[in-house]
């Protein structure tokens, strides 16, 4: 056989070889919307971030303050007060949304009379503006002119202030936000729900599995990837939420419900801090960062796929 | 027949006169020039877009309105005029707001329109403005660089503006057989005394942030309390602020319910609905309980001076319109604002549900206008120093009185020493921003 190995010029050498050059070709217009859109506005939060700069003033007149503002931060207590609440609040609407949503799904999945109209129903809340979504429960929760105080006391209730008492308007955000987004955890869940093999579902029949069996050790583990994208993206968007609190209470009484991205809020536009607020804003991303990794640790859904 | 010639010249002549007035128009310059004014969405505002469309007619000069909620002005007042050229030709801020625009160089003094005789109506008569208004909302640069002063500098005349009375339910008050109070201590009676009738008594603002602030800050000057003292220590822990603050948790306590959520219109509306039978802020809510889509109460309403503690002051508030330094039209801004707040302007917004700027209107207009003569004995004590206009004032009054006051009015806690506290943040924000490096500099040598 003749020796071809010798006619191989390595890939390296050959200057335009599109074999090499091409996929990373393919792959630039999504790293440089990526690079664009998100690695660009962390870069500039953390240059904000350096500086004590006021909105309406020229920026090249900003004084330089270094780390100060992350110093400042660290001794913050209003800053820890108001990641604490955020995490009370995801610990509290993610696990009763997770609960509620899988259970609505499981319930639903069977084509069972009307079902199709329930899930409507369920879906509804999720297509409402987060705005909208403010401003119905406000006036639902308002303690003078809301419906809520009104049926209380039909039957004798006393009226309360939900949204100015520290724990009922703590209790007012989670409520809201339960009732908002259970209906996403539910429309991933009952996809994924209807996407399994029948075989399995039936072999596990034929072997004697009850129901309780059938859900927990069956369909369960089998759409457990579903379940951890879709409580990764509720954390997520747990440290991004925003107008709903934002309507509904301002984050107040105090800052009973002052979730961390509307503190950045508040302190960026209401008293004007914007490099003070930057430094926050580049502790919330680090936080995602952080929440996001160890979930996707526990359980990486693209584990599988990393040969690709 | 001898009339042709003759009816020709007429004709001229009044074709020449007509030509020679229509060049004498101060408008004529401006014809068709669109500005454009960025105000709020308050009921005094919405009131005068007819009095806009008058000017558009009278004059030629075209409006566009931006009108947002109040205190969502700011931002975008404040990103427009940072531009190198912005959008706005006409601002119109909350008086808190003046000292940090003019620091930051983004209004145009109104000198420069007052010294030039073809934009200025010799009859305009600025000394005819309610001094305490103007003082406040736009003069800058007098003592503390908010007060008046001989230092300070006119950067906008004052539309919207306001001190504040007291409005009580006549009915409710005849029924408890209560007198319209003249001090703090009959205040504090009548609001029991109607508490344990089990009528809502006095209403107010108590939203975490400014509005918890504003209903404080209504009482303190009364009171004899003040933010800072002269030398900008910070004294809201003082005896007077702290009965202040005792006087916000009575409020809460006896009023109607849900004041720890009530901002400004949430307030008024408490009152305007039959839900209180008090409101002690803005005058503002005289031309609401008259307006039939928001008033239940129209009829029924007295009005009486703001009580005194210690001493008469009233709250001077409201807002000015100015002129953005970059403003594309400055010129006919300047003609706009003066339309809307000559004399004739200020009568016509009487008339169309405003509240008037000048002595004269409110001199003119007493009959069916009951809180006039009210609101005329009141602006003699109109206190400008009821809060300081710094520009770090809203970082003080949304972060650290705003949080405090909450803590005041929602629960038990003592007091002292959630004011020592607050008085603290204030020192250290002071600190910060360098109010006391003239103190330092004078103890060091």
């Amino acid at each position: 056989m003749p020796d071809t190995t010798e006619t191989i010029v390595p890939a390296a050498e050959r200057p335009w070889d599109l074999s090499m050059v091409g996929p990373y070709l393919f792959i630039l217009p999504a790293v440089t919307v990526m690079l664009a859109g998100l690695v660009y506005p962390v870069i500039q939060a953390f240059y904000l971030s350096l500086y004590d700069w006021k909105i309406g003033t020229d920026f090249g007149d900003a004084p330089y303050v270094g780390t100060r503002h992350f110093i400042r931060m660290l001794g913050d207590e209003n800053v820890w007060e108001s990641i604490w609440v955020t995490l009370r609040f995801g610990f509290w609407t993610i696990s009763i949304e997770m609960f509620l949503g899988v259970s609505l799904a499981l319930l639903l999945e069977k084509p069972i009379r009307g079902a199709s109209v329930f899930r409507t129903i369920f879906i509804l809340p999720l297509m409402v503006s987060p705005v909208v979504v403010g401003l119905i429960w406000r006036y639902l929760f308002d303690a003078r002119i809301g419906w809520i105080n009104y049926y209380l006391g039909q039957i004798g209730i006393e009226p309360r202030v939900w949204l100015g008492d520290a724990s009922l308007a703590f209790f007012a955000i989670v409520f809201t936000d339960i009732w908002q987004w259970t209906p996403f955890i539910f429309i991933i869940v009952i996809a994924g729900l209807q996407a399994l093999p029948s075989e399995v579902l039936e072999a596990s029949k034929i072997d004697g599995a009850n129901w309780w069996q059938h859900i927990l050790f069956v369909k369960l583990p089998m759409i457990r990837s579903i379940l951890l994208i879709a409580l990764l993206m509720r954390l997520i968007d747990v440290f991004r939420a925003l107008e709903v609190m934002y309507i509904l209470t301002g984050g107040g009484p105090g800052r009973a419900t002052e979730l961390l991205s509307l503190h950045i809020y508040n302190r960026a536009f209401d008293t004007q801090q914007l490099g003070y607020a930057s430094a926050i804003s580049v502790l919330l991303i680090v936080i995602v960062f952080l929440l996001s990794f160890a979930i996707l640790k526990m359980g990486n859904p693209m584990s599988e796929k990393a040969d690709i | 027949m001898s009339s042709g010639p003759v009816n020709i010249t007429a004709a001229s002549v009044a074709a020449i006169l007509i030509a020679t007035a229509s060049l004498a128009n101060p408008y004529e310059k401006y014809e068709g020039t669109t500005i454009v004014v960025s105000w709020p969405a308050l009921s005094h505002f919405s009131a005068a877009e007819t009095l806009v469309e008058e000017f558009t007619e009278e004059t030629g000069i075209e409006v566009e309105i931006d009108a947002l909620q109040y205190l969502k002005l700011r931002d975008r007042q404040i990103l427009e005029m940072s531009k190198p050229e912005g959008e706005y030709d006409v601002v119109s801020w909350v008086v808190m707001w003046k000292g940090e625009y003019v620091s930051k160089g983004l209004l145009t003094p109104l000198s420069q329109f007052f010294t030039s005789g073809s934009l200025v109506d010799p009859h305009y008569d600025i000394d005819d403005i309610a001094d305490a208004y103007l003082q406040n909302g736009g003069v800058v640069g007098g003592a503390k660089g908010y007060l008046p002063g001989v230092s300070g500098a006119l950067y906008g005349i004052p539309f919207g503006a306001e001190t504040s009375i007291l409005a009580y339910r006549k009915d409710i008050f005849e029924e408890y057989g209560i007198e319209a109070p003249t001090t703090y201590d009959e205040l504090t009676a009548a609001m029991t005394k109607l508490y344990d009738a089990g009528v809502p008594a006095l209403t107010s603002r108590g939203k975490t942030g400014h509005q918890v602030t504003a209903g404080w800050l209504l009482h303190l000057a009364p009171m004899g309390g003040r933010i800072f003292d002269d030398e900008w220590n910070p004294v809201v822990n003082s005896p007077e602020a702290v009965k202040a603050a005792e006087f916000m948790r009575h409020v809460a306590r006896t009023g109607p319910v849900g004041i720890e959520t009530f901002g400004f219109g949430e307030s008024a509306a408490a009152f305007l609905q039959g839900d209180a039978a008090m409101h002690l802020d803005t005058l503002k809510i005289a031309a609401m309980s008259r307006n039939p889509s928001l008033s239940k109460v129209d009829g029924n309403v007295g009005y009486a001076l703001h009580p005194e503690g210690n001493r008469c002051g009233s709250e001077t508030g409201g807002f000015a319109m100015g002129i953005p330094a970059n403003a594309p039209n400055r010129e006919a801004a300047f003609l706009f604002i003066q339309y809307m707040t000559n004399k004739a302007g200020d009568q016509r917004m009487v008339e169309l549900g405003g509240d008037p700027i000048r002595i004269s209107t409110l001199q003119n207009n007493t009959e069916g206008f009951d809180e006039y003569p009210v609101v005329a004995a009141q602006l003699p004590c109109a206190d400008p120093d009821w809060r300081p206009l710094i520009p770090e004032w809203n970082e003080i009054n949304i972060d650290v009185l705003g949080q405090a006051l909450t803590q005041v009015i929602t629960t038990d806690d003592p007091i002292q020493p959630i004011m020592d506290k607050a008085n603290e943040q204030l020192r250290e924000i002071m600190e910060r921003e360098g109010y006391y490096t003239w103190a330092s500099y004078r103890d060091a040598r």
